[in-house]
């Protein structure tokens, strides 16, 4: 790996560990409805964050890491999930409805690419030199939504980044089984530019991307990045299909032990401390109240 | 007859269906080796193999375009949508060609899809996972919209939606999936269309479906401490709909309450409402009510017990059925 700041660190241990510590708190059966972790694709976000300073990003129902590499907001975001004051939304999102400025998330597959088109076409004609970018999964490939939208993008040239996490499976349904082809053939049938991130080197993802974001911002070309990831963990909870030999693979090629054995005693002391910091939000967030409308109102949001 | 839980018996009935008729299908997102998010499917896959019982992309609109195709040519297939909310890519396919091909065709072709969904709320999930859909599907002639409120309802009206030459919307109360009841898998069936009195009463009618039918036997029982007799209809079949048996229960009693999860505003009880209203007004000793969730999108699951209806917001229409012999339209406020 090359050279990471403290920060990158922190935020990519920090996203680890939230995940962990709301399986945790799943467990406990402080969590309502369902939950997605991003266990094993955390590099994703934290490589894409500084590239999409000030953008709009539009997430999926694995949507956890997206949002804490833009707002660094475990605190908000674990009220949200939970239902607790301070919830970014009041806790009417939950897990996978999210709305912040610059941020939206839907748990409905393939149904952002319309919206990022057109967030795209407006930051277009209002010179906004914005670019939306829309998180989809593997198996969100199959849905039509997303290519009425890659036509769209690509016949009025929109600043749309898509990025791609490919963990090569859908729920419990491997690539193989729900994909024809390859994702990149589509993406180049359409005109649309197609980069395909294999590692999990971020400075390395981040100089390979400079330009592909550029050109969508400044040249309105869109692009569609697709990153070859791991799913760690079960789909959402206790339905996990693949076999323990499968996910001990995928565990072995994960980020976290090479980083690890690669910074050593400071990658030691910075986990410590986010682990700590981590471990302090979960209680002092499951110590707050229920949250309630009236955060709206307080927030001004709602009369 | 053995105790099976509503999954079970959907379970029971898919496979009993596979069984005894090789042109039915099963397909749709994860049904396959994990045997769906509920597990409805469990096992089917391993039991009648990956050619009748398969894996597909996520593309609700494709799976059901593809029922359709399979259907026109005399296959039977049984497509599931994941939630609710995620049957809506489909919504096309649904409205524009599953419900209109008979009629398209002057009844030449038929198209025996069954579309199961589980719906509504109660689960402690969010938006797109707790939208009780009926109204869509109720409101579009050329389909039938029907929906379990017991174990043996859901193994009987499963097997005859699959027997059935007519596309079928077969919304499953997700919130029951783990309730248990006696299943008779060979029984005489009620009949596709009819709605049945579940609690004979006396004094007011409780017409109910799907997640409610519980809901409303619960507050029969409670009722009685108030000492009304309470009737409860259990409607089996939204479309088409049993003025029937419904009307002849509400004639009985004079009194009426349709209880629903959706929000009540442009919501599947106004037809109720005004059927009965149409055909019982002269019977009828006070307006029929209304007990719904409140005209709002699906809320935090925090929220949800006082969204959907209950005993007590039951209890409390049946009291405003105007007892005291109040003049209906009087002034006071139904
Ligand atoms: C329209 C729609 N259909 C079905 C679902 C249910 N569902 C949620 S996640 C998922 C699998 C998504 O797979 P992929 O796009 O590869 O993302 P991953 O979960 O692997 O991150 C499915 C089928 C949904 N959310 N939306
Ligand atoms: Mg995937």
């Amino acid at each position: 790996m090359g050279t990471l700041s403290d920060e990158d660190v922190e935020l990519l241990v920090g996203i680890r560990h939230f995940e962990l510590a709301l399986l945790r708190v799943f467990g406990e059966g402080k969590v309502n409805g369902t939950t997605h972790t991003c266990l094993g694709q955390e590099y994703v976000p934290v490589a894409l964050a500084p590239l999409l300073d000030g953008d709009f990003v539009l997430s999926n129902h694995r949507g956890h890491g997206h949002y804490l590499a833009q707002f660094r907001d475990p605190a908000g975001l674990l009220a949200e999930i939970t239902g607790r004051a301070g919830a970014v939304c009041s806790g009417v999102g939950g897990s996978q409805h999210v709305h912040r400025d610059g941020f939206l998330s839907t748990g409905v597959q393939g149904q952002s690419l319309p919206l990022a088109v057109g967030m795209g076409l407006h930051y277009k004609r209002t010179g906004a030199n914005r670019v939306a970018a829309a998180y989809i999964g593997d198996g969100t490939w199959g849905e039509g939504a997303v290519y009425e939208a890659l036509n769209m993008a690509s016949l009025w040239r929109v600043p749309v980044l898509v990025v791609v996490e490919h963990n090569g499976i859908a729920q419990s349904t491997p690539t193989t089984r729900q994909l024809a082809g390859t994702i990149g053939d589509r993406v180049r049938a359409f005109g649309v530019d197609f980069t395909e991130i294999t590692t999990h080197d971020i400075p390395a993802i981040r100089s390979e991307l400079a330009p592909v974001v550029d050109r969508v911002r400044h040249e309105h070309r869109p692009a569609v990045v697709q990153f070859t990831t791991r799913r760690l963990g079960p789909h959402s909870k206790g339905d996990d299909t693949r076999t323990a030999e499968e996910v001990e693979a995928l565990r072995a090629a994960d980020w976290h032990a090479e980083l690890a054995a690669a910074l050593g005693a400071r990658f030691h002391a910075i986990d410590e401390r986010v682990r700590t910091e981590v471990d302090r939000v979960v209680a002092e967030v499951q110590a707050r109240p229920p949250s309630q409308w009236a955060d709206l109102v307080e927030a001004g949001v709602v009369r | 007859m053995s105790a099976l839980s509503m999954s079970g018996a959907l379970n029971r009935a898919l496979a009993d269906a596979l069984e005894a008729d090789d042109r039915v299908l099963v397909f749709g997102e994860d049904v396959g080796p994990l045997g769906g998010v509920f597990r409805i499917t469990d096992g089917l896959a391993a039991r009648f193999g990956d050619r009748r019982v398969f894996d597909t992309p996520l593309a609700e609109s494709g799976i059901v375009g593809t029922a359709i195709g399979m259907a026109m040519n005399g296959m039977r297939p049984v497509v599931e949508m994941q939630f609710d909310a995620f049957a809506y890519p489909a919504f096309e396919q649904i409205t524009s060609h599953l419900a209109k091909m008979r009629n398209r065709t002057r009844g030449k072709v038929e198209v025996p899809v069954v579309i199961r969904i589980p719906y509504g709320g109660g689960i402690g999930g969010v938006e797109h996972h707790c939208d009780s859909s009926e109204a869509y599907y109720t409101h579009t002639s050329g389909l039938r919209v029907v929906t379990p409120g017991t174990p043996q309802d859901a193994y009987d009206l499963l097997r005859d939606a699959i027997d059935s030459p007519d596309p079928v919307i077969f919304l499953e109360p997700k919130r029951r999936y783990w309730s248990k009841g006696e299943v008779t898998p060979g029984a005489d069936r009620v009949g596709f269309d009819r709605a049945v009195v579940r609690r004979p009463g006396r004094d007011v009618t409780l017409i109910a479906y799907g997640p409610m039918v519980a809901t409303a036997l619960e507050t029969a029982e409670a009722a009685t401490e108030e000492g009304w007799d309470v009737e409860v209809v259990d409607l089996r079949s939204l479309s088409p709909f049993d003025d029937e048996t419904v009307c002849a229960s509400v004639r009985r009693t004079g009194r009426a309450v349709v209880v629903h999860e959706a929000s009540g505003f442009g919501g599947y009880g106004a037809e109720v409402v005004a059927r009965v209203t149409e055909r019982c007004f002269h019977h009828l000793h006070a307006p029929v009510l209304r007990v719904t969730g409140f005209d709002i999108p699906y809320p935090p699951p925090k929220l949800e017990e006082h969204h959907l209806p209950g005993v007590d917001r039951i209890l409390d229409a049946i009291g405003r059925l105007q007892w005291d012999d109040e003049v209906v339209g009087a002034g006071r406020g139904a």
